[in-house]
């Protein structure tokens, strides 16, 4: 492991808040200190990510990338360029088969070179006979598929790459 | 399919790495299922394959019996390993497996559910002739004295529908009893709509004792002995030992015997461990609950009496011979297992998590240590305290004290705050090398070392 905490520590950290009962929270990790709150309050400084609807707000030591939130090495890159330029993924939310279409023999959700919205269908992903329907997550233009139909994939798997700067 | 059955490890930590190095003995390959806060650990590289099933937190991840199954299908396995804790004793995984035709390592979910609730573990040890504790219900809390005597002194009364350790009281002689009971009730109605009430033997100065079981699923039972679990603070296991020290024969074979009976009635297939309560004032023993899963404490009983009990697990789930000894009742040898957690045992225990900045353990024969962590790990906020299980095995009883406390002088963890100086005021006191101690004996004892400091 980085002496850096990586965007997925955060990201956990976050998601760890945001079950809790607590306020906020502040976590060393080497040289790098991150404090959290659902409490604007306890900030006097500006942060380097907005607010996104309920999440809490973070606030890092280290320079924050703010639109490539799923690319778990960007934040381990210290001169990373714009998100949009590396290219953004949509990633795996949880462990199963991924379809890309709504039943066999039928067109595919989306297909690359398509314009998405954030609630727009890309796939299924089927776990223990359960369908789950998978959304964009973000809005722009799916560049490519990066696992093919009926594939197992993991969670955190990029399942799609997507252009949120067209 | 290849010739070499995959076990998937649906577990982490040191338990993992455990359950690992069973499957590499039998000549199967382990693939874990990890959390993404695990997904480089060291149980991680020691696999020979990665599954990642869900987010960091528990509750998204090893609490997901479809994400494990999930996994388990993907991973081509041949059987699941649960592990302890996490869904090793919930029959919703082992349910899911068996649809797929994948084994569990673990006892049939019938078995589950029969001793996974107190009340239908205390009528299956009833049924198995098993002592359990006297309890009596309260028809009329004005006419308690028969009952009280029937139970004996001293005993608790208790809100049926409490709990949370609310509305119990503490009876020692009738006098109180007569006193106590209408009132008791009267609160039972008030804080929980229902006034009944049932009394129950209390034992304040009793030990945990329990002993370990090995089932092939037919009736049949191997027993490894006994552990004494008494070492406890809050209910926590803080140390083990094999076998259980100053147990009269009578007794032990009393323990053995009862835990033999309820192999049988429950056909009980693989390790388990049954618990029991056994009274330092009296000559009571009473059963507390069968736990149907590997424990903790297993690798005292392992070291204690030479044998492998996870590759005997994945051997019995895979359909082979677990390739087990018949052993004697008591072990040839004295083992002690110290939990190492990651918490602050002068700051009322307090979990931390942070990076493993330096880590020496000692060395010499007779000790084991089963754990994840290495240098610069990074212990996690996200999952129980357990660092690591130093284990030390001597020729005697007084032999392992000696051993374990030299173990513990040399182990060096910097970076996060354990259990170690604890463990040290232990083994050097008094009443543990004496042996025997009372469940109640350790908090007292520490807050009245914290106070001598102070």
């Amino acid at each position: 492991m980085g002496e850096q905490p990586s965007w997925q520590d955060v990201l956990d950290l976050i998601s760890q808040l945001n079950e809790s009962d607590y306020e906020s929270a502040s976590v060393q990790v080497g040289d790098v200190s991150i404090r959290l709150s659902k409490n604007d309050a306890v900030f006097d400084a500006p942060t380097t990510a907005g607010r996104v609807g309920a999440q809490p707000r973070i606030e890092t030591g280290f320079d924050t990338p703010t639109a490539s939130a799923t690319q778990p090495a960007a934040a381990a890159i210290p001169t990373a360029a714009p998100a949009a330029a590396l290219g953004d993924t949509i990633d795996a939310p949880m462990i199963g088969v991924f379809y890309r279409r709504p039943s066999p023999g039928a067109a595919p959700f989306v297909e690359p070179g398509q314009r998405v919205e954030a609630d727009t269908t890309i796939g299924i992903i089927e776990i223990m006979k359960l369908m789950n329907p998978i959304v964009a997550g973000k809005a722009g233009v799916i560049t490519d598929f990066l696992v093919t139909d009926a594939d197992a994939v993991e969670f955190g798997q990029p399942l799609a790459t997507i252009d949120t700067s067209a | 399919m290849s010739d070499v059955p995959v076990i998937l490890v649906a577990n982490r930590g040191e338990i993992a790495m455990r359950i690992i190095a069973a499957a590499r003995r039998i000549g199967a390959s382990p693939v874990l299922a990890a959390s993404v806060a695990d997904k480089d650990s060291p149980a991680a590289r020691a696999a020979d394959r990665v599954i990642v099933i869900g987010a960091s937190p528990a509750n998204q991840s090893y609490l997901k019996p479809e994400q494990v199954a999930q996994a388990a299908v993907m991973a081509g396995a041949a059987a699941v390993h649960p592990g302890y804790g996490f869904l090793s004793e919930q029959p919703a995984l082992c349910e899911l497996l068996e649809e797929e035709g994948i084994a569990w390592v673990g006892p049939r979910p019938e078995t589950l559910r029969a001793v996974g609730d107190k009340g239908s573990a205390r009528q299956v040890a009833i049924d198995a002739g098993v002592p359990v504790g006297a309890g009596v219900e309260i028809d009329d809390p004005t006419n308690v004295v028969a009952l009280g005597e029937q139970i004996g002194y001293p005993l608790l009364i208790k809100a049926i529908h409490g709990g949370g350790g609310r509305g119990i009281r503490l009876v020692t002689n009738p006098e109180e009893l007569v006193e106590l009971a209408p009132q008791a009730a009267a609160e039972a109605v008030a804080a929980f709509g229902n006034g009944a009430l049932y009394l129950e033997r209390y034992y304040g100065r009793a030990r945990h004792v329990e002993v370990q079981v090995f089932g092939d699923g037919e009736g049949n039972a191997w027993i490894f002995g006994d552990r004494d679990c008494s070492v406890q603070r809050r209910h926590q296991k803080l140390i083990e030992e094999c076998p259980a020290p100053g147990l009269s024969e009578k007794r032990r074979q009393l323990l053995h015997d009862s835990s033999r009976a309820l192999v049988k009635v429950l056909r009980y297939r693989g390790a388990g461990t049954v618990e029991f309560l056994v009274d330092t004032e009296s000559e009571d023993v009473i059963f507390l609950e069968v736990n149907a899963r590997i424990q903790v404490e297993h690798p005292v009983t392992e070291e204690a009496f030479g044998v492998d009990l996870v590759a005997a697990q994945l051997r019995l789930a895979l359909g082979l011979d677990p390739e087990l000894p018949d052993v004697g009742p008591v072990p040839p040898a004295a083992v002690i297992e110290m939990r190492i957690n990651a918490e602050d045992p002068n700051a009322d225990f307090q979990p931390n998590s942070g990076d493993i900045t330096r880590l020496v353990w000692p060395k010499g024969p007779g000790i084991r240590i089963d754990t994840q962590i290495e240098e610069g790990y990074r212990f996690p906020p996200f999952y129980d305290s357990l660092m690591a299980k130093l284990i030390v095995r001597a020729h005697n009883r007084d032999a392992a004290v000696a051993a374990a406390t030299a173990a513990v002088r040399n182990v060096t963890i910097d970076g996060l705050k354990t259990t170690l100086p604890m463990h040290a005021y232990v083994l050097a006191h008094p009443d543990f090398i004496a042996g025997g101690i009372p469940t109640s004996w350790f908090g007292p004892v520490w807050e009245a070392r914290k106070e001598s400091l102070t």
